[in-house]
C-alpha cells in the first residue's frame, strides 16, 4: 500500500525563502564596503547605526548555534525514519537556523568592520561563520530537493550537510568566543592546561570585616599586583623598554601614568585606563597586553580589587620580591624511610616524589641498554662486544654498581668525555674570537688535569675564581679590539659567567640596567663585577656612564664581605673563599643539577642556568647538594650515586614535543632520551670503524702532560680537536659564549653534512677497507657491524636487508654504504 | 571586503607546514616564544640577495666619486680625494667612479644610498664591523646573535621547500680571522637549522648539493634505500614514534630530497649558456652572483654573496689602494650589472631585493670618523712619492654607499649625500644599520617588533626594536 508522502514545504514558503536568501546573500558582500566607506577617509567615527547593528551580532549568533545544532540533534534521533512526526519541526528549525546564520554573519561583518577587530582568529571566525551560513542554505536546498523528488541519496546528502553545518556552527562559535574571551578561555580551565602558577590569588584573603586592610595585607596585595605586572607588562613597560611612556616597574611610575595620562585612579576602576585596557577583547587595538597572553580573569579581578581598595602601596612593599627566589642556604631534608627494598637515597627521594604525584615505578632497562648508556654517560664511548659479553656473564648481584665504579676509575677516558661538557660551560676552546689580539687564554691543561684527578669541586671553583696562570682564562674572558659596550667589559663578562655557570644566575640584564626578569639591580651587578676589576668600575646604564663608582660586594650579603680597598688578587681570594663555603647552597645545587642533567637528559631545575626556577623535587635537589658537600665535593661520587640508583636504570622517556622539557608542570618518570653529541658520535665511529681525526688534528694531547710512557691515545678523541665543520654541524657550539646544554635535534644542514660531508665519508671509506681485510666474509662482516655498533646480533630481517647489498666478498663501496646506513639509524643515534 | 587572511600569516602558516613536513621544526626554535605586535605589513619582496663588499669599500672610489686628483710624485696626501675620474651614469647628474660603467648603466633600476653611517666601535676591526652589519648588534654580545639571513629564514622559512632558506656564498673560514667570521655566520639562539648553508667556493658549489664525490647517483639512491629499509626493519621499531627519532628521519629525508632534486641544478653552471657564464665569470664573486641568480630562479629566500673577507686582501686595501681597486671594480662591475638585468628581464626583480653594501668606507687620512678618530693602522706619508701610497688606506665610518634594487625599491632614486670636501662624510639623511635592516624586513613583510624571549628577555631583530624602515626608499 502506498502512503501519500507529506509535502515538505508549501509553495509560499519556498518563494519567501528564496527571496530572503537572495537578499541576504547580496548583503553579505555589500555591507562591509558600505561600512568601510563610512569609516574611510581618516579618523571619522563610524556611523552609530553600524556600530549598533554590529553589536547585535553577539545576540544574534545564539540563534543559528542553538537552532542548527538542535535540528541536527533531532535528525540524529530520527535517523531510522525520515518521515517521523518530528519532520515539520526539524524543517522549520533548519529554515530558521539557516536564515539566522545569514543574519548573524552579516551583523558579524558589520561588527568586524565598524570596530577595531583584526587578526587571524577573526579571520577564522569570519570564514567559518560565513561558511556555516552557506552550508545552512545548502542544507535547506537539499531539503527542498527531497520535497521535489525523494531519493535515499538525497536524504543522505541533506543529512550530511546538516551535520557538517552543526559542526561548522560550533567551530565558528568557538572562534567567536576565543575572540571575545581570549584564545585560552576554554582550554585554560582544563586541569592539564593550567596557567602559569602565580602566587595563589585569593582576593577573599584581603577582605576584612572592618573593610580596611592591615599593612601586611596591603603589602601582600600590591606584591601580587606587581607580580602580574612583572610577568605580563615589564617587557614593554619598564626601565628596559618604555612604550607609550608608561612604566609599571615602581610605585612612582605606576601612579605617574603614561602618554595618555594617569592609568590608575585609586578607588575608581571606571576611570582607570589600565583597568579598561586589560579588560578589552584581545583583538581590540587598545587591548593590553598587546603581546603575549591576555591576563587571566583572576589576574584582572585582582588588579580591579586593588584599584577599588584605593590602590594601596605601602613603603614596606618595596622589600617584597615579585620573582621566585631560591633559598641560598643548604638544606638537609631527612631521608624518607626505606620502602620497597629501596636503599639508594636518590631512589628514596624519587619514590617519595612518585608517591606524592601518583606516579609509578617503570621497568628497569636490560643489561645491554644499561651498559651502552653508562659507557656513553661516564666515558663517552661505546662498550665493545667483549664488554657486553663480560657484563652479561658477570654473576655478581651488584654488577651494575661494580661496573659504574670500574668505568669511573678510567681517569683519562672519563676526563676526555667530561672535558667537552666543561669546555662548553667555561667557553674554553683552542681557537676563537679574541685570539687575534691576544685577548683570550686557554685553560685546557688545567681543566683536563682537574677533571682527570677529580679535583674537589670547591677547590676547582677556587682556582677558577682566584686563578693562577693556568686557569685564568675563565675570568679574564674575551678582550676585543676596539670599544665594547659597558656591559661587555671583561670584568662584567666575569660577573655574568660566574653568575651563570657557577651560581645558576642570570646577571646579563642587570649588567645593563635594573633587571626586569629578577630583582637584581644594576648596582649589584656592578658591585659583583668590581671584584674582578683592577681599578674601580664606573657604573653605566645602557652604556651611558652614570658618573658613579661601583661598590664592591658579593651578590648575597650572607656570604660575607669583600674589602673594597684591597687589590685585585686579594679581592679574588676573598671572593673564592666566600663563594665556596658550604653555606652557599645555591652553588652546590647548581652543580648537582648540571651533573643530573648530563646523566638524565633534563635538570631537576630547568633551564639549568636559572636556579631560581622550581625543581620538580626540591627535596632531592637539596639532599644531593648537601650530601655532595658532606662527601668532600666529590663529582665522581655524585655520578656514582646517581648512576647506581634504580632511577637511572629506568626505561628512557621519549617525547613528541620539545616543549615538554621546559614545561613548568614537567613530571619526572625517567631519563630523557638523548641523541649522541657530536663528540660521542665521532668517537663511536673512530672507535669502531676508523678514526675520524688523525693525529695531526690533535690540538691538545693529555699524555704530553703526564709524561707517562704507557699513556697513549687509542684514537683521537673528538674533545681534543679544534672545532670544525663536522663537529659544528653535529652541534658543538662555537663557545663564543658559555653554553650549558646542547641542541640535540637533527636538522637539514646537519643531515647534509652527514650525507655528503667529506670527513664522515672518508672515515667510512677507510674503515670499509680495513674491515674487509679484517673480516673478509660477508656474513661475518654483517654480524660484526651489528655487534660492534649496537651490541647485538642482527635480526633475521635486518640481516636479510644488509646481505642483499653486499657481495659474497664485499666491496669497499658496499661496506661503506652499510656503515653509513647503520650509523644514521635512530638506534645508533639515540641513547635509549 | 576586508580579507583578513594576511599574507604574512599565510606565509607563516604555509612555511610552517612545509617545514613541519620537511622536518625543519626546531627544538630551540620550538622552545622560543615569539612575539609580534600583529601589525600587518604587505610584503614587496620574497627574496633577498646581499652582495657584500668585504673589507671596506671606499665610497669616493666607487659610487660617490669626488674631485679627481690624479697621481703625481710629490703630491700631498691631503689633496687626494678620488683616485679615479668620475663617469656618467644612467641618472642625470650622478657619476660613478671609472670602472663601474656597467653598474652605472643600470642604476636607474634601483636606488643609490650615499649616506650610510657605520657604527663607532673604536679601534677598527673589520670582523667586528661585519658582525655588526650582518646581525645589527655590536659585538661582543652575551648571547649568540642571529645573522639577518637566519632571522629571515626563521620568520619566513624556505620559499621553495628544498632550497635552504639561507645560503652563504664565497666566504671561506680558513682565511685569517676565520673564527671571528664564524661568530656572525650563525643562527645564534634561533637554532642551527636556521644557520647558513655554506658554499665557500661557487665553482665547487655543486659538490655541496650532490652525492659525495665519487658516488654515482645510482649508488646514492641505493644507499638511501638501504638506510630506509634498515630503519624500518630495525629491532628498535618497538619504541615507536619519538621526537628525536622522527626529526632525525625527517631531516635525512630532506637532505636526500635536496641532493636528489631538480632544483639542485641551480648549482650547476654547465646548465648556463656560455656567453652568459662568461659575462659573470670574473672569478669566484662573479660566479657567486650567477649562482645567486640561478638560486633565486628556483625559489631561494636569502642569499649572501661576498667578495670574501681576508685581512689585507680584496677591498681591505692598506696599500696600493688605487691599483687594487682597478681589479676590484673589474670583479664586481659586470656580474652585479648582469644580475640586475637578468632578474629584471625575467621579472623576478619585482619580488627580489638586491643589496650592495660594505661594513664601512675608506679614506686617505681619516681613521674612524671626524671627531672620533681612532688608532691609525696605516702610515700615510704627508708627501706621496710612490704609487703604492696612493689610495684609500684608512678605515672611514662616516659616509658609505649602498645600492638597492628591486623588491619594491624605487627606480632611479638617490638618497642622502656626502660632503664634496674631506672629510667626505654624510651630510644629508644619514642612515644607520638598524634602519637598513628594518627596511629589508619591511620589504619582506616581517614585523619590526619581531622578537623572541631569550633567557627571559625579549630579543628583537634590531637592538630593542630600534630603527625604522625608510619609506622614501620604496616605490
Amino acid at each position: 500500500m502506498l502512503a501519500k508522502k507529506p509535502k515538505l514545504f508549501t509553495y509560499g514558503q519556498k518563494y519567501l525563502v528564496f527571496k530572503l536568501f537572495a537578499f541576504l546573500f547580496l548583503l553579505t558582500f555589500t555591507i562591509p564596503d558600505v561600512v568601510v566607506a563610512q569609516g574611510a577617509g581618516g579618523q571619522e567615527e563610524v556611523f552609530w547605526l553600524w556600530k549598533f547593528l554590529g553589536r547585535l551580532h553577539p545576540l544574534a549568533v545564539h540563534f543559528p548555534v542553538s537552532l542548527l545544532i538542535f535540528a541536527a540533534l533531532l535528525e540524529l534521533f530520527t535517523l531510522t525514519s525520515f518521515h517521523s512526526k518530528l519532520r515539520p519541526g526539524i524543517n522549520l528549525l533548519v529554515l530558521a537556523g539557516a536564515a539566522s546564520a545569514i543574519i548573524a554573519a552579516i551583523l558579524g561583518l558589520v561588527l568586524a568592520n565598524a570596530e577595531d577587530y583584526g587578526g587571524s582568529v577573526l579571520s577564522l571566525h569570519q570564514w567559518t561563520g560565513i561558511g556555516t551560513a552557506l552550508l545552512g542554505i545548502m542544507a535547506l536546498t537539499a531539503l527542498w530537493r527531497i520535497s521535489q523528488k525523494e531519493t535515499k541519496g538525497g536524504i543522505k546528502v541533506y543529512r550530511s550537510i546538516l551535520f557538517v553545518t552543526a559542526l561548522g556552527v560550533s567551530v565558528a562559535g568557538h572562534f567567536g568566543a576565543s575572540l571575545t574571551h581570549g584564545e585560552e578561555y576554554l582550554t585554560s580551565v582544563l586541569p592539564w592546561n593550567e596557567r602559569e602558577p602565580l602566587p595563589e590569588i585569593d582576593i577573599t584573603a584581603f577582605q576584612t570585616s572592618s573593610g580596611s586592610m592591615s599593612e601586611e595585607q596591603e603589602v601582600k596585595l600590591v606584591g601580587q599586583v606587581r607580580a602580574v605586572f612583572a610577568h605580563n607588562c615589564y617587557n614593554c613597560h619598564s626601565a628596559a623598554k618604555i612604550k607609550g611612556e608608561l612604566r609599571l616597574d615602581g610605585k612612582e611610575h605606576v601612579f605617574k601614568g603614561g602618554e595618555s595620562g594617569e592609568v590608575i585612579v585609586p578607588g575608581d576602576t571606571k576611570n582607570s585606563e589600565l583597568i579598561r585596557r586589560i579588560n578589552l577583547p584581545a583583538s581590540h587595538k587598545d587591548a593590553m597586553p598587546s603581546k603575549g597572553k591576555t591576563l587571566g580573569s583572576d589576574e584582572k579581578a585582582l588588579i580591579a580589587f586593588w584599584v577599588e581598595q584605593g590602590a594601596p602601596w605601602p613603603e614596606a612593599a618595596e622589600s617584597q620580591s615579585v620573582f621566585r627566589v631560591a633559598e641560598l642556604a643548604p638544606r638537609n631534608p631527612p631521608l624518607p624511610t626505606s620502602k620497597n627494598g629501596l636503599e639508594n637515597p636518590v631512589d628514596l627521594w624519587v619514590n617519595d616524589y612518585f608517591d606524592k604525584n601518583g606516579l609509578d615505578w617503570g621497568d628497569p632497562v636490560d643489561d645491554k641498554t644499561f651498559l651502552r648508556r653508562i659507557y656513553l654517560d661516564v666515558l663517552g664511548v661505546l662498550p665493545s662486544p667483549t664488554d657486553y659479553a663480560d657484563f652479561q656473564d658477570d654473576p655478581a648481584p651488584n654488577k651494575r654498581e661494580a661496573w659504574v665504579a670500574k668505568l669511573l676509575s678510567r681517569n683519562d677516558d672519563y676526563a676526555m668525555h667530561w672535558l667537552t661538557f666543561w669546555n662548553d660551560a667555561l667557553r674554553n676552546d683552542y681557537t676563537g674570537t679574541g685570539y687575534i689580539t691576544k685577548g683570550r687564554y686557554a685553560i685546557t691543561d688545567w681543566l683536563y688535569t682537574s677533571i682527570r684527578d677529580n679535583k674537589r669541586y670547591d677547590q676547582f671553583v677556587k682556582e677558577l675564581l682566584n686563578p693562577g696562570e693556568e686557569s685564568k682564562g675563565f675570568i679574564e674572558g674575551i678582550r676585543w679590539r676596539g670599544d665594547v659596550n659597558a656591559s661587555q667589559v671583561t670584568e662584567m663578562q666575569a660577573a655574568q659567567n660566574v653568575g651563570q655557570v657557577i651560581l645558576g644566575l642570570n646577571l646579563k640584564c642587570a649588567s645593563c640596567h635594573d633587571s626586569f626578569i629578577s630583582d637584581w639591580k644594576l648596582e649589584e651587578a656592578y658591585a659583583f663585577a668590581n671584584i674582578f676589576a683592577d681599578t674601580t668600575l664606573e657604573v653605566s646604564r645602557c652604556d651611558k656612564p652614570l658618573g658613579k663608582k661601583a661598590k664592591t660586594k658579593i651578590l648575597w650579603e650572607e656570604l660575607g664581605e669583600i674589602d673594597s680597598a684591597a687589590n685585585r688578587p686579594e679581592k679574588l681570594r676573598q671572593l673564592a673563599e666566600n663563594l665556596v663555603q658550604p653555606s652557599n647552597g645555591r652553588m652546590y645545587r647548581t652543580l648537582v643539577n648540571r651533573v643530573w642533567k648530563q646523566l638524565m637528559g633534563r635538570g631537576m631545575v630547568e633551564p639549568v642556568d636559572e636556579m631560581d626556577n622550581e625543581p620538580w623535587s626540591q627535596d632531592l635537589l637539596d639532599w644531593l647538594a648537601y650530601d655532595f658537600v658532606e662527601n668532600g665535593y666529590n663529582i665522581k661520587d655524585l655520578i656514582y650515586k646517581i648512576a647506581t640508583s634504580k632511577v637511572y636504570q629506568l626505561s628512557s622517556v621519549g617525547y613528541e614535543d620539545p616543549l615538554f622539557l621546559v614545561d613548568e608542570d614537567f613530571e619526572f618518570e625517567g631519563a630523557i632520551r638523548r641523541r649522541l653529541t657530536a663528540e660521542q658520535f665521532s668517537d663511536a665511529i673512530s672507535q669502531v670503524i676508523y678514526p675520524v681525526f688523525d693525529e695531526e688534528a690533535i690540538k691538545f694531547d693529555p699524555f704530553e702532560l703526564t709524561k707517562q710512557e704507557e699513556g697513549r691515545l687509542e684514537f683521537v678523541r673528538a674533545s681534543l680537536v679544534a672545532n670544525n665543520d663536522f663537529l659544528k654541524a653535529l652541534g658543538r657550539p662555537s663557545r663564543e659564549v658559555v653554553s650549558t646544554s646542547r641542541d640535540s635535534q637533527a636538522n637539514l644542514l646537519q643531515a647534509l653534512e652527514l650525507t655528503n660531508g667529506v670527513k664522515l665519508n672518508n672515515a667510512l671509506k677507510n674503515g670499509a677497507e680495513k674491515w674487509i681485510t679484517q673480516y673478509g666474509d660477508k656474513d661475518i662482516l654483517i654480524h660484526e657491524s651489528y655487534r660492534q655498533l649496537f651490541g647485538r646480533d642482527p635480526l633475521q630481517r635486518e640481516f636479510q636487508v644488509a646481505s642483499e647489498v653486499l657481495s659474497e666478498t664485499p666491496k669497499v663501496e658496499e661496506v661503506q654504504d652499510l656503515f653509513w646506513a647503520l650509523l644514521l639509524t635512530p638506534e645508533f643515534q639515540i641513547i635509549y | 571586503m576586508r580579507l583578513d587572511w594576511k599574507r604574512r600569516d599565510f606565509l607563516k602558516k604555509t612555511s610552517a607546514a612545509a617545514m613541519a613536513t620537511m622536518g625543519m621544526g626546531a627544538p630551540l626554535g620550538g622552545l622560543l616564544s615569539s612575539c609580534q605586535s600583529g601589525t600587518n605589513i604587505p610584503s614587496t619582496a620574497d627574496s633577498v640577495i646581499l652582495l657584500y663588499m668585504a673589507g671596506g669599500m671606499a665610497h669616493t672610489e666607487t659610487f660617490d666619486p669626488k674631485k679627481y686628483t690624479p697621481f703625481r710624485k710629490g703630491m700631498e696626501s691631503k689633496e687626494v680625494l678620488s683616485t679615479f675620474p668620475g663617469v656618467p651614469t644612467a641618472l642625470d647628474g650622478i657619476e660613478f667612479s671609472e670602472g663601474l660603467e656597467n653598474i652605472g648603466k643600470i642604476i636607474d633600476r634601483g636606488t643609490l644610498i650615499r649616506s650610510y653611517v657605520a657604527a663607532d666601535l673604536g679601534h677598527i676591526l673589520h670582523t667586528r664591523h661585519q658582525y655588526h652589519w650582518h646581525t645589527c648588534y655590536e659585538p661582543p654580545q652575551s648571547v649568540l646573535v642571529p645573522h639577518i639571513g637566519s632571522w629571515i629564514a626563521k620568520e619566513l622559512g624556505p620559499l621553495n621547500p628544498v632550497i635552504p632558506p639561507f645560503i652563504n656564498i664565497n666566504q671561506r673560514f680558513t682565511v685569517g680571522e676565520g673564527e671571528e667570521l664564524k661568530a656572525f655566520h650563525s643562527a645564534g639562539f634561533l637554532g642551527s637549522e636556521y644557520g647558513p648553508f655554506l658554499i665557500p667556493d661557487p665553482t665547487a658549489g655543486l659538490d655541496s648539493v650532490r652525492p659525495p664525490v665519487g658516488m654515482s647517483s645510482k649508488r646514492f639512491e641505493a644507499r638511501n634505500e638501504l638506510y630506509e629499509k634498515l630503519v624500518q626493519e630495525s629491532a628498535m621499531g618497538e619504541f615507536g614514534s619519538d621526537y628525536q627519532k622522527e626529526s632525525l628521519k625527517r631531516s635525512m629525508e630532506q637532505a636526500y630530497a635536496l641532493l636528489n632534486s631538480p632544483e639542485a641544478k641551480a648549482f650547476d653552471f654547465s646548465q648556463e649558456p656560455k656567453e652568459k657564464y662568461d659575462i659573470y665569470n670574473t672569478g669566484r664573486f662573479g660566479l657567486g652572483c650567477l649562482m645567486a641568480k640561478r638560486l633565486v630562479d628556483q625559489g631561494a629566500r636569502f642569499i649572501s654573496v661576498t667578495t670574501e673577507y681576508e685581512p689585507f686582501v680584496g677591498w681591505d686595501t692598506h696599500e696600493n689602494g688605487h691599483t687594487r681597486l682597478v681589479d676590484m671594480k673589474k670583479m664586481i662591475d659586470n656580474p652585479i650589472a648582469q644580475l640586475v638585468k637578468d632578474l629584471d628581464e625575467s621579472g623576478r626583480l619585482d619580488r627580489t631585493m638586491i643589496i650592495v653594501a660594505s661594513e664601512f668606507s675608506r679614506d686617505m687620512l681619516t681613521e674612524g670618523r671626524p671627531g672620533a678618530q681612532v688608532k691609525d693602522q696605516v702610515e700615510v706619508p704627508d708627501i706621496i712619492e710612490d704609487l703604492k701610497n696612493y689610495g684609500m688606506h684608512r678605515h672611514f665610518t662616516d659616509g658609505c654607499s649602498i645600492l638597492m634594487f628591486g623588491g619594491g625599491i624605487k627606480r632611479g632614486h638617490v638618497y642622502g649625500k656626502t660632503a664634496d670636501e674631506r672629510p667626505c662624510k654624510s651630510i644629508e639623511k644619514p642612515i644607520k644599520i638598524d634602519s637598513i635592516h628594518q627596511t629589508i624586513y619591511h620589504a619582506l613583510g616581517i614585523d619590526p617588533e619581531t622578537n623572541y624571549e631569550i633567557e627571559k628577555r625579549p630579543f628583537y631583530t634590531t637592538p630593542d626594536g630600534h630603527g625604522v624602515a625608510e619609506m622614501e626608499l620604496f616605490a
